[in-house]
């Protein structure tokens, strides 16, 4: 099961224009991560300990719970980010595909501009609080 | 093909009779335990993660002047003014891994740089070469664009010393 969530994942990095509705420019969305989310989770998402959650390694891992999705673009530095919905969408899926290939479920759908329109205009209050429900079932999944 | 075997089995013949098993593992050995260093060697956190390599980035001006190109948008002491440089922190001090993120247009080759500007911390503020550039800078409530915070986070000690202006990447259009 493992191969096959690596080789899928090989075939998203080798086919980069099937990510999301529009081209995929991973330059461009490796620039927009240093200048919108590099600041707190550090050059390789590996975040700090009891301050910024690591995305290495691990964000895939919300695509496998109810909500999981969802909250990945509703949280702040998400919905909050100055980048329109499509370099949104291109943002989160080049960190998906590239920083947590390992947990990305073998049959992920990537984000699409509209998708993500429509969730950051319902931004979350209590993210803390959801995240940690979301962590929970994780850990029940795996 | 008798003669094709004879080939091979003396060639084999004399490479194992003149070549040295050992020596050819203790030569592996030794790039394999020299590349398992390199990772070790002490280096800011700031400048790790898969970034291209800048080194080459063609370079003016005075790093231990505000009007130097890289600190567009400063708002501390400099650290190569504290004994650090425009890059990394003075001995003492802990790099803050938690940052704030813009970009300098380098009036050599015309082109935008991102720049990290992280802050040094554990020790009473330097107060030598104080700068004030503010270039890009944006108002408190869009923190991760803002200078005046005290990016002294995830570190052990939250006492601002001197700040650095560390470039991390090329913008492109």
């Amino acid at each position: 099961m493992k191969g096959r969530t690596v080789c899928f994942a090989f075939l998203i990095a080798a086919a980069p224009h099937a990510i999301g509705d529009g081209p995929v420019d991973a330059e461009r969305a490796r620039l927009n991560y240093m200048l919108n989310c590099q600041g707190c989770h550090l050059p390789d998402g590996s975040g700090v300990e009891d301050a910024v959650p690591r995305m290495n390694g691990f964000v895939g891992n919300f695509l496998h719970v109810p909500g999981g999705r969802e909250f990945l673009v509703r949280v702040p530095g998400s919905a909050n980010a100055a980048l329109d919905d499509a370099s949104l969408a291109e943002l989160l899926n080049w960190i998906l595909v590239t920083m947590s290939p390992g947990e990305l479920p073998p049959s992920w759908v990537p984000y699409s501009a509209g998708e993500v329109a429509e969730l950051r205009s319902a931004p979350l209050r209590e993210v803390e609080k959801v995240r940690a429900g979301l962590v929970r079932s994780i850990q029940q999944h795996l | 093909m008798n003669w094709l075997d004879k080939l091979s089995e003396k060639s084999t013949r004399g490479l194992a009779q003149q070549t040295s098993r050992r020596g050819w593992l203790a030569g592996i050995g030794t790039v394999l335990a020299g590349a398992a260093s390199v990772p070790l060697l002490p280096m800011a956190r700031a400048s790790s993660g898969g970034q291209p390599k800048l080194e080459d980035v063609a370079d003016t001006g005075d790093p231990l002047s505000c009007d130097y190109w890289r600190h567009c948008s400063i708002d501390g002491f400099l650290c190569g003014c504290c004994g650090g440089s425009h890059n990394t922190c003075p001995p003492g001090t802990e790099m803050s891994p938690i940052t704030w993120v813009g970009t300098c247009r380098n009036p050599v080759d015309g082109k935008n740089y991102v720049i990290s500007y992280n802050d040094c911390c554990g020790k009473t503020p330097c107060g030598q070469c104080f700068c004030n550039t503010n270039q890009g800078d944006r108002p408190m409530y869009r923190p991760d664009k803002n200078n005046d915070i005290n990016w002294c986070l995830g570190t052990e000690s939250t006492v601002y010393h001197c700040s650095t202006s560390v470039l991390i990447g090329l913008a492109v259009e």
